[in-house]
């Protein structure tokens, strides 16, 4: 019942600060097309006033790509690059943009302004920041340890092939499962930093863990129900993106729409789950001072 | 003198059984060779011990005063090898990496011993280290009809990483492995203007080359391993409690190759008259029916336009991953496909690899050309069927990837390799394998081969393309065909079939593509639509196209053609003019320039070769020009790629 009242809570404070979202959806569209509008210049010089562009109506085609000889080694090589500053700046950006959303998903907040939001954006920056960062580096070592040494043996001369397949299968689902407990110690740590006011990430950290182990139980199903929502909804944006192709400028036009209204979407997904785990830190300490305050009166 | 009668009876006895017909009706090859092998694997230490009788005839009108013989698996003696040098691979300290073979005894009919008369010969690079081939100067000279019979003991340590041939943990695969005649090649067969014996060195870039020989090959190996070769089998005998003897036969075969592991689980299916034995790790289960699907494509397009596969009998061999050193490896009526435990459906590199080692049944073993010298004659002819294949059943442009959202067809990894190449120029096809210079020994003999037959098949069509195989098949079915001998398969089919419609022979398409080093571009220059009005001395020069469009002075259009490379190819153009009118016009593609002029239409867009049909083209883009190209594809692109950049980011951020 607790989740559901969290999960409930939460879904009414991430539609509260929809315009945190839009300001959120926009800077990530500038942020992506930084990189996405100089390689469609690219290929547009690239492709000059040839007519072959049609072989690319119907999707990806290799002698077309390759045939834009250096170009489309440059376009490459600017696309790795580009990809890492995006997720350099991206990271920063997220670190930034949480301090706001925390801050507003509290109950005691009231409705969203925009400088309120942003003074808690600059106010947790420091903090957010070396949280994501803590973390981050968590998410690395655990890939590490569990994905990216389990698929080298996949390469290994085993007499059984369908022992290492299995052993990656296993370590991936553990890392899924150990990533999720991750995801809830930067969650409640960012929740309980922004009411604590004063930056002190190590502490919040410290009770991101303690609070993730200690609640385990009512916390781990509201981060499963979360996580199964959040990773569906994003394979089905792959896919629906990846597959459509339209041919007409309106319908590029409406790809455009669509696939930018499920990025909105998915920030608000993200949204919900700090608001849920934000709420439900707050019911897990209602019902702990109720019951101290019941234990005072007996 | 008791052995030598035994000996001696051994032999007649073997010479008549490689000459007489198990398998196939009737002898489909001279059977110039010959081999009885007896064959123990030694699973323990990593070695066949063999005993051999083989044959020679001489069925040429030399005197031949010696005999050649390979000697492969010495590639793998030592990291001075021509093989080693040539991979540059150092083996270190490890002798388990070095594989070799030891003659015990080496005999005439007779029994006289010319072991003493082996002489280690390096005919291609004069490596000293290099014991891959022998040449034996015999008693007496082998005479216009004479049979040389042979006999030997011999001790094949097999290389514990598997470079076609090897061995890994209990997995073996025996291909190399015996002593092997050479071809003898009188004055005028392929390019021998003497006679003499065509036997080269093993080379790191090379496969082999070798007569179409009746084997009768005894296997010995424990009792729970499952042997497959390129044989039939013949009978089987438990000879204790531990090993067990095999008794194979292949028929017109150029190679024997065998593999043995205890993990194999053992399919059958049939096609026709071709029975299919597919042996896998028994864990790919659901892969089966993709070999098996794979295979009798293979069979079917290549009955329909080349010719009957004619044995009754072929092997597939799925090595496990600790033997993927043994995948995609062809031994006529066995061969080796590449896959991975749980292989995606839209990963086809099963499919490719199988339908390519399969087709080497034809492009090495029923025409069996010299793959040491003209590597392009099987394997860029094979990719080229390959290409065919799985572009035909599997979809066209259909590829090792194959998702609806991307696709890697097959014809264009060969295309982009070779045209997108460094080192596209630094040699034409005729090279020996190992002269390839700066790694394009594949690029040039699979990939550059592959898109100048597609580009052959351009100009004479797809029917005539099919008609020359057909030729060739007829022509050379266990032959040793050479490079100029499928040229005269072309000239005289497309003579026979268009007459002098592309000269009085196609030598000008060879000498561009296959003996030459240019490379192929042309491109749209430019277009334009003026209007004012025409001079006489306009008119004067403008070409044929003028008289198909009618007068009109206030319209001019003209398009300008250019040929940046080397090679010349004659071309269409398509023009397609504001009133919907398309003409096609056909450029010979040899000037460095061309320019039609046209009056009273306004040209739109044009196209050279707008089917892309000449695929030795390096670049496709410039091929075409239009005053409203489409933009869409560059739009669609951008907004999926800032989709996908904000979803990751937001993935990848807590």
């Amino acid at each position: 019942m607790k989740i559901f009242n969290a999960l409930d809570t939460g879904m009414v404070r991430s539609l509260k600060v929809w315009k945190g979202i839009l300001i959120t959806w926009f800077i990530y569209l500038s942020l992506a097309s930084t990189v996405a509008l100089p390689l469609k210049a690219v290929l547009k010089e690239g492709l000059g006033k040839s007519t072959i562009a049609e072989r690319l109506v119907t999707g990806i085609d290799m002698d077309v790509l390759t045939d834009l000889g250096p170009g489309f080694r440059n376009e490459l090589h600017y696309f790795y690059s580009g990809l890492l500053i995006i997720i350099l700046i991206g990271f920063l950006t997220n670190a930034f943009l949480t301090g706001g959303f925390f801050d507003s998903m509290k109950g005691t907040s009231q409705r969203f302004v925009p400088a309120e939001f942003f003074g808690s954006c600059a106010r947790n920056f420091f903090p957010f920041t070396l949280i994501t960062l803590v973390t981050g580096i968590m998410f690395l070592f655990l890939a590490f340890l569990l994905i990216a040494l389990p698929l080298s043996s996949l390469l290994s001369r085993s007499s059984t092939e369908w022992v290492p397949l299995l052993i990656v299968k296993i370590s991936i689902l553990v890392f899924i499962l150990l990533y999720m407990i991750i995801v809830l110690v930067a969650d409640y740590a960012r929740a309980w930093q922004v009411m604590n006011g004063k930056a002190s990430p190590f502490r919040a950290l410290g009770f991101g863990f303690k609070t993730a182990f200690c609640k385990l139980r009512s916390t781990y199903p509201l981060m499963l129900i979360l996580w199964i929502g959040n990773t569906f909804f994003l394979v089905l944006s792959y896919l629906l993106i990846g597959r459509l192709k339209p041919a007409t400028g309106i319908g590029v036009f409406m790809l455009f729409v669509l696939s930018q209204l499920l990025f909105f979407t998915r920030l608000l997904l993200k949204c919900w789950r700090y608001g849920s785990v934000t709420a439900l830190k707050e019911i897990n300490e209602q019902l702990f001072r109720a019951d101290k305050q019941q234990d005072a009166n007996q | 003198m008791r052995d030598y009668l035994f000996i001696a009876a051994a032999l007649i006895f073997s010479a008549r059984t490689v000459n007489s017909q198990i398998i196939v009706k009737a002898p489909l090859s001279p059977r110039i060779t010959g081999y009885r092998i007896d064959a123990r694997l030694d699973v323990s230490s990593k070695t066949v011990n063999g005993t051999m009788e083989a044959f020679w005839v001489n069925k040429t009108n030399d005197i031949v005063p010696d005999i050649f013989l390979h000697l492969y698996m010495n590639a793998f003696r030592s990291e001075r090898t021509t093989f080693n040098r040539e991979a540059g691979w150092k083996p270190g300290n490890d002798s388990s990496l070095f594989g070799r073979i030891d003659l015990k005894y080496f005999t005439l009919r007779d029994g006289k011993d010319i072991k003493s008369r082996i002489k280690y010969i390096q005919p291609d690079d004069n490596n000293p280290h290099d014991s891959t081939v022998i040449q034996i100067l015999l008693p007496e000279p082998a005479k216009p009809g004479d049979t040389v019979f042979i006999n030997a003991g011999f001790v094949t340590r097999l290389p514990s990483r598997i470079v076609r041939t090897g061995y890994s943990d209990d997995f073996f695969f025996v291909g190399q492995w015996f002593p092997k005649f050479g071809v003898y090649e009188p004055a005028g067969m392929r390019y021998s203007t003497k006679g003499g014996w065509n036997c080269h060195q093993f080379h790191e870039r090379s496969e082999f080359y070798a007569d179409h020989s009746v084997y009768d090959v005894r296997i010995t190996v424990p009792k729970e391993y499952v042997v497959g070769t390129g044989g039939m089998l013949m009978s089987e005998a438990g000879n204790d409690t531990k090993t067990k003897t095999q008794t194979w036969r292949a028929e017109d075969i150029v190679d024997f190759a065998w593999t043995a592991w205890p993990g194999f689980a053992v399919y059958t299916d049939q096609w026709k008259h071709v029975k299919i034995t597919l042996l896998i790790p028994k864990t790919r289960t659901e892969q089966v029916q993709r070999q098996f699907t794979a295979v009798k494509n293979a069979l079917e397009y290549f009955e329909k336009n080349v010719g009957p596969y004619p044995w009754p009998h072929v092997t597939i061999v799925d090595p496990p991953a600790k033997g993927s050193g043994a995948s995609g490896m062809e031994y006529t009526t066995l061969f080796t496909s590449e896959s991975v435990y749980k292989l995606p459906s839209w990963f086809h590199i099963l499919e490719m690899t199988t339908v390519h080692e399969f087709g080497h049944a034809y492009f090495m073993g029923i025409l069996a050309s010299n793959e040491f010298e003209e590597p392009w004659l099987d394997e860029g002819v094979n990719s080229f069927w390959e290409e065919r294949i799985i572009d035909h059943y599997w979809g066209e442009n259909s590829g090792i990837i194959d998702l609806p959202m991307i696709k890697i067809p097959d014809k264009s990894e060969s295309r982009i390799g070779y045209v997108h190449s460094q080192s596209r120029q630094v040699a034409s096809n005729k090279e020996f394998s190992w002269n390839y210079p700066h790694e394009s020994y594949g690029m040039l003999s699979y990939e550059k081969t592959a898109t100048w037959l597609y580009t052959l098949m351009g100009i004479i069509g797809e029917d005539a393309m099919n008609e020359v195989f057909r030729q060739y098949y007829r022509e050379w079915a266990f032959k040793h065909p050479c490079g100029k001998d499928f040229v005269n398969v072309v000239n005289e089919v497309v003579k026979r079939i268009y007459g002098d419609k592309f000269g009085t022979d196609m030598n000008w398409f060879f000498d561009e593509t296959l003996y030459g080093t240019g490379i192929c571009d042309y491109k749209v220059e430019g277009f334009t639509n003026t209007k004012g009005k025409t001079s006489s001395s306009n008119k004067g020069k403008a070409d044929k196209s003028v008289s198909m469009a009618v007068a009109d002075s206030s319209q001019k259009a003209v398009v300008r053609l250019e040929r940046d490379g080397e090679v010349m190819l004659p071309v269409e153009v398509a023009v397609h003019f504001s009133d919907g009118n398309e003409i096609i016009e056909n450029w010979d593609g040899k000037s460095r320039f061309r320019d039609y002029t046209y009056y009273g239409k306004k040209v739109l867009w044009v196209r050279i070769d707008p089917e892309f049909k000449n695929r030795m083209d390096i670049n496709f883009i410039n091929n075409s020009m239009t005053d409203e190209p489409n933009r869409i594809p560059e739009r669609r692109f951008s907004d999926k790629l800032i989709a996908f950049l904000q979803l990751l980011t937001s993935i990848l951020t807590l």
